[in-house]
């Protein structure tokens, strides 16, 4: 198998002394990251990314565009395990897709007495999760690249159309706001000059805005500012709970045992995790709500549920953190981010001078596979930090909110500033945060934007170059056979919300109610 | 909500209605592109009239369905929350670059700018004096460590020059 010999090369990469620090640095950051309330995995990787440009430019010794990557990735792995800790000892959860743990994490830990078990169950869970990802991963990622590099412009839109209707065919917000923001990401990223004709466009004049809006100030605002003013109205910061933050190693056999007992559901659930998080748009907060869902249908002790159940923080864990691996997979085979977080890392390699696609497969393997190998490494090590420091994690919730939210303010504005050195962009990332924090109230998903903003450009180039190639025809588009197959399957994606809208109004059902309030609340 | 949600509505089509006027070119590309190719404002233009119509949508689905009662806000004590943190952001991100306007040959200044440092240190300091209630010598000591901490940091760590004061540039400060 080539696969093995391309994986033990991407070992010798990660396990390099300096890519091994950073992974460390990155998995504590992320970790903190996680466990703060008001700064999300997203925004957290967002702020970080300017100084990657110095580790990719090789400013620390040996170090490179990979250890970038490896930096970048393991935040996001970090806040994936931190997110939960709040959630099961505060009932405050750090990140969206631990709020999931609020159902059953907090009771176990509370009413029953046993946070250790509970935030055992949860790790152990995840690093399974991720780990069954991880190897998915390894796997179907040089497969998928190199079909991926015989697309052309016509295969290319196709994949983008898909990705944009999976946001708007399986989004939990109503399609029509999802389509509203992703169109709006369109527009914002058309801002400036065409690449093709190299005509300026929507600057109004402004010469500042000819080379577009950039995508991290926006990012840091809609979602590191966005989250700040939006936590600030919950007031939920402030009030901690006093409970034991002690791991024993009592609590991880106890929790391996539970895992052994619910070994089909954390497989299952990790492995549909998987293809749920390889959906753009879809990253692990909608895969936490699914994995929970699905952990409620299939266990016999239902009425569990919703006190305490250990399935129902095994459950949705799995899930979340197998998505949250998996969300690479479109990204770096593809150039199509699974999740705003990896269209925060996507925007990063193109800020590095590379390439998202197969061609990194082909140009720098390295780069991949020490991504992939630094995968499995960064979850060992989130894994053995998180039983060890949950006490230190813990007592980051006791830093004043007087201190801690400006603190955020203040990196997140270094950190759009610092990209481009722009003041513009710091005035981009505060209106955007206003615009992030209404959205947010007004119910329109912010993914769609954040992903269609990163991939609008290629999708315009694509989409021209193949009406140039087909003379102006749109037929040209249905001249091969994939891309006919994936324009067809992205058009049945956006009229499922119009049909589920036509057939609840037959029963007399509200249209708004759809699938998504319905998995939000289950 | 209602009200909210149409005039959120209403802001998104106004924007789109803005875009498709820049972008009303979308209709006679200009000579210099390739054949079949439909122009630079082709794609804006149909991007903000889809942007355009799903906001409608939204609209006229937010007139039709039953909302609920209360407004956004639950009371006025969550909007203060919101405001003592929004306003605050907004004049800390103006006084680090100051405010003034240029014309061709003066710039005028209403605002000089504070830079990074100073405004940092303000801002932390009235957090933690106003949010925080804390004792002076605390919001003095917050006021003076944040800003030399991330000096450190950014500065000689990482070499990220971040905007400097109107007192940099007479030499009275080093940042």
């Amino acid at each position: 198998m080539e696969v093995f010999g391309q994986l033990a090369g991407g070992f010798a990469v990660a396990l390099h002394p300096i890519n091994m620090a950073m992974l460390f640095v990155a998995v504590v950051l992320g970790l903190v990251i996680g466990v703060l309330p008001g700064l999300g995995g997203t925004s957290g990787v967002a702020i970080l990314l300017p100084i990657t440009v110095f580790i990719a430019h090789g400013s620390l010794p040996g170090s490179d565009a990979t250890t970038a990557i490896i930096f970048l990735a393991g935040i996001y792995w970090g806040a994936l395990f931190g997110g939960v800790i709040t959630s099961i000892l505060f009932n405050i959860p750090g990140e969206p897709w631990a709020v999931v743990l609020l159902f059953d994490g907090f009771p176990l830990a509370k009413r029953l007495g046993k946070p250790g078990l509970a935030l055992a169950s949860s790790f152990v869970s995840s690093f399974l999760g991720a780990l069954v990802s991880t190897i998915l991963f390894t796997f179907f990622a040089l497969p998928i690249a190199l079909k991926a590099l015989e697309f052309g412009p016509a295969e290319l839109f196709a994949v983008f159309a898909l990705s944009f209707a999976t946001l708007i065919g399986l989004g939990a917000e109503a399609p029509m706001k999802s389509l509203a923001m992703l169109a709006l990401g369109l527009l914002l990223a058309a801002i400036g000059f065409d690449t093709i004709t190299g005509e300026q466009r929507l600057n109004f004049g402004q010469i500042s805005l000819l080379s577009g809006i950039s995508f991290v100030p926006v990012t840091i605002g809609l979602f590191g500012i966005g989250e700040i003013l939006a936590s600030a109205e919950e007031q939920g910061i402030g009030f901690v709970e006093n409970i034991s933050a002690r791991l024993g190693l009592r609590d991880v056999l106890e929790a391996v045992r539970e895992l052994r007992k619910r070994l089909r559901l954390v497989l299952s659930n990790a492995i549909i995790g998987f293809f749920f998080g390889v959906l753009p748009g879809h990253g692990a907060t909608a895969a936490s709500f699914l994995g929970y869902g699905l952990a409620r249908q299939y266990s016999k002790n239902k009425e569990n549920f919703g006190k305490g159940e250990i399935s129902g923080i095994m459950g949705p864990q799995a899930a979340a953190d197998s998505a949250g691996v998996a969300s690479l997979v479109p990204m770096i085979t593809l150039g199509i981010p699974g999740s705003p977080t990896s269209a925060v890392i996507m925007a990063g390699l193109f800020i590095w001078g590379l390439q998202p696609g197969p061609v990194l497969f082909i140009q720098h393997p390295d780069f991949v596979w020490g991504l992939i190998a630094s995968i499995y490494l960064g979850h060992l090590l989130t894994f053995v930090l998180c039983l060890l420091a949950v006490p230190l994690l813990a007592m980051i919730m006791r830093v004043p909110y007087a201190i801690i939210t400006p603190f955020i303010v203040v990196i997140s504005i270094i950190g759009s500033y610092s990209l481009n050195n722009s003041m513009l962009d710091v005035f981009i990332t505060v209106v955007f945060g206003v615009i992030g924090y209404w959205l947010r109230k007004m119910k329109y998903p912010l993914a769609p934007l954040v992903v269609a903003l990163v991939l609008g450009d290629s999708t315009e180039r694509e989409l021209r170059k193949a009406l140039i190639a087909g003379h102006g025809s749109p037929l040209y588009f249905f001249n091969s056979g994939l891309s006919t197959v994936l324009l067809v399957l992205a058009i049945v994606l956006v009229l499922i919300p119009l049909v589920r809208s036509i057939r609840a109004r037959r029963r007399g059902v509200s249209p708004t109610a759809g699938a998504g309030s319905a998995a939000a609340h289950p | 909500m209602r009200p909210y949600q149409v005039a959120t509505a209403a802001a998104i089509v106004l924007i789109a209605a803005v875009a498709m006027f820049d972008s009303r070119a979308a209709f006679n590309p200009s000579a210099s592109t390739a054949p079949g190719d439909v122009g630079s404002r082709w794609y804006p233009f149909w991007a903000a009239s889809i942007m355009g119509v799903a906001s409608l949508i939204v609209a006229y689905r937010a007139l039709t369905t039953p909302q609920a009662i209360e407004g956004v806000f639950e009371g006025s004590r969550s909007l203060f929350a919101v405001l003592k943190i929004a306003v605050p952001m907004l004049v800390y991100a103006l006084l680090i670059g100051g405010i003034g306007f240029r014309t061709t040959d003066f710039t005028y200044r209403i605002l000089p700018p504070f830079g990074f440092y100073l405004a940092t240190a303000l801002y932390m300091g009235l957090f933690a004096w106003w949010i925080g209630r804390y004792k002076i010598w605390w919001v003095a000591a917050i006021t003076v460590a944040f800003p030399i901490v991330i000096f450190a940091v950014f500065e000689i760590g990482f070499r990220v020059s971040l905007p400097k004061s109107f007192l940099y540039t007479s030499g009275l400060l080093p940042f």
